[in-house]
């Protein structure tokens, strides 16, 4: 694994769900490597620009996008751009952990690469699987029970483990939507330092309403507000010095929504 | 919820036990019948084990004239014609569960799932009439003529309007499809949209995901051919009317007639009492009938509390 992620630009993006648009403009810039976060209030579009950048959109027979998302050079939405071959690139962590429940530990975290045909042998799977569930700061709690259904592990572990499936596909940037906000604070913690260290082998685009996480492990924050971007900036900019109103109200919890 | 809770406040008032004790009576009564069916069952059935002993289920005889009774054509036809069902309505429900969930736009999934669901409504009389008249005659035609025909030497030839063992199970596959679809289906709409996009988030083809999909609801899938292939073995106008009735002995010759327990019972009850163990054998016969569906209910509930 090189130490590069990829950088992720996103230009003019639209999307509609039928009739309402939901993103109305947004241009972002992501460097590689940093943990560039989208923030802002319950309903105003995060999560739906986090899956406009893998294509995941297209899932939502509903949703239409306009815009353009350059992943390391590659038009995501271009003529002969493949949707598998950017989600292979960009791996993705959900509100809900969702590793499939009744599945194993051991296969949950192979399932990408076994069926992607990543690895040429057991043993390379095997090392691949142990090399994502140490990355994601579970393999000391699950080595001796590999075999276990998923659905068996804590909130938090399950967390983890979703990170580490996402890993065993060697992306290069991964998107991750709420993952703590329906974990107790030690996972939470546990999964905010693990952020933190990911953008030494990859870029994290995290989506948070919770300004306090933000803070915490963020390069760059971008401020969403009713489907636009309001302000983006370095971290430290942003929390302490903001241009405009809104993030002034919404970082120091005065946004009546 | 509401017209019931209307009906107790207003007949029972105060008087609540008196609700409950008549709940409690005519689930006694429930146990109670279903208990007077099968010592009936055993009781009248057991004669026929004296009288025939193990043989009664390991030979092929049916004569009243003879008062002979082996019904190993009839349980073969039974277990062959289930299992023929079972394997195509396996396919057909798995198939169009996938299509409907899977593949057809939102307005049309609805359309199709009341169209399958309305065809399980449907009497079998009258899956019975299709099938004689319309089912049979073309698989009748079809087997007849080569490359099907071919295999006549080995798995005989059918009757008039192509009445057949496969004709039979081809028909009880369709009467069982419905259901089980409808099963399959609802567990795959069952699962949860973030699995769908945790599958596809992994770069996974459409048809990777649905296949991992039917693998999370196995136990599902599983339980519903279960069920139908109960449904299968139980079933008795609409085979009746297919299969032939034609005693045959080698009942692996699915192209030739035959029967079927619940089909030769349906045959053979009204000239019954003529003869003097003929009753005991057909009380027998549904001994085991019960006995199978038993085994299945035992076995789904089972795999579906380990599931």
């Amino acid at each position: 694994m090189g130490a590069s992620g990829a950088s992720i630009e996103i230009k003019d993006l639209r999307v509609w769900f039928g009739a309402r648009e939901v993103i109305k403009g947004v241009s972002l810039s992501i460097p590689r490597n940093v943990v560039f976060t989208i923030m802002g209030p319950s309903g105003s579009g995060k999560s739906t620009i986090l899956r406009a950048i893998n294509r995941l959109l297209d899932l939502y027979p509903e949703a239409r996008v306009e815009g353009r998302v350059i992943i390391d050079g590659v038009d995501v939405y271009g003529d002969t751009a493949d949707p598998m071959a950017v989600r292979r690139m960009v791996g993705m962590v959900f509100q809900i952990p969702n590793p499939i429940p009744s599945m194993s530990i051991y296969d949950n975290v192979a399932l990408g690469p076994r069926l992607n045909r990543l690895v040429k042998s057991k043993k390379e799977l095997d090392d691949l699987v142990r090399w994502a569930l140490e990355k994601a700061y579970l393999w000391d709690e699950v080595k001796d029970r590999l075999g276990l259904p998923a659905g068996k592990l804590s909130g938090g572990q399950q967390q983890r483990l979703c990170i580490a499936r996402a890993l065993a596909m060697k992306p290069k940037a991964i998107l991750m939507d709420e993952p703590t906000s329906n974990l107790d604070p030690v996972g939470t913690a546990r999964i905010e330092s693990l952020i933190t260290e990911l953008k030494e082998i990859l870029t994290v685009v995290l989506v948070t309403h919770n300004t306090f996480q933000a803070s915490r492990v963020s390069d760059y924050v971008a401020f969403i507000y009713d489907g636009r971007l309001i302000e983006v900036g370095p971290s430290s900019k942003i929390f302490t010095r903001p241009e405009n109103e809104l993030t002034e109200k919404y970082i120091t919890g005065r946004m009546v929504a | 919820m509401g017209a019931l809770r209307l009906f107790e406040r207003s007949l029972f008032k105060k008087n609540r036990e008196y609700f409950f004790l008549l709940l409690a009576l005519a689930n006694i009564a429930i146990v109670f019948i279903v208990i007077t069916i099968n010592l009936v069952l055993a009781g009248q059935g057991v004669r026929i084990f004296i009288k025939e002993g193990l043989s009664f289920i390991t030979t092929s005889a049916w004569s009243g004239v003879k008062e002979s009774y082996g019904i190993l054509f009839a349980l073969g036809g039974t277990l062959v014609t289930g299992g023929i069902a079972i394997a195509i309505a396996a396919l057909l429900a798995i198939g169009s569960a996938v299509t409907i969930i899977e593949i057809l736009p939102s307005w049309a999934r609805a359309f199709a799932s009341t169209l399958t669901d309305l065809s399980a409504a449907i009497p079998t009389v009258i899956y019975g009439l299709w099938g004689l008249f319309v089912l049979s005659p073309v698989i009748g035609g079809l087997i007849s003529t080569p490359p099907l025909s071919l295999l006549t030497p080995y798995l005989g030839s059918p009757g008039s309007l192509g009445t057949s063992l496969l004709s039979a199970s081809i028909l009880l596959s369709i009467m069982i499809v419905p259901f089980s679809t409808a099963i399959i289906r609802e567990s795959l709409a069952r699962i949860p949209k973030y699995i769908d996009e945790a599958l596809y988030s992994l770069g996974l083809t459409k048809f990777e995901v649905v296949m991992i999909k039917l693998r999370y609801i196995r136990t599902s899938i599983l339980t519903a051919l279960m069920i139908s292939y109960g449904r299968a073995v139980g079933e008795t106008v609409a085979v009746a009317m297919v299969i032939g009735n034609v005693l045959n002995p080698d009942f692996w010759r699915i192209f030739s007639p035959g029967y079927t327990i619940a089909s030769l019972i349906a045959d053979q009850y009204q000239n019954a009492e003529a003869y003097t163990y003929m009753v005991p054998a057909i009380f027998g016969m549904a001994l085991i009938l019960f006995l199978i569906g038993l085994g299945i209910n035992i076995y789904v509930s089972i795999i579906s509390r380990r599931g």
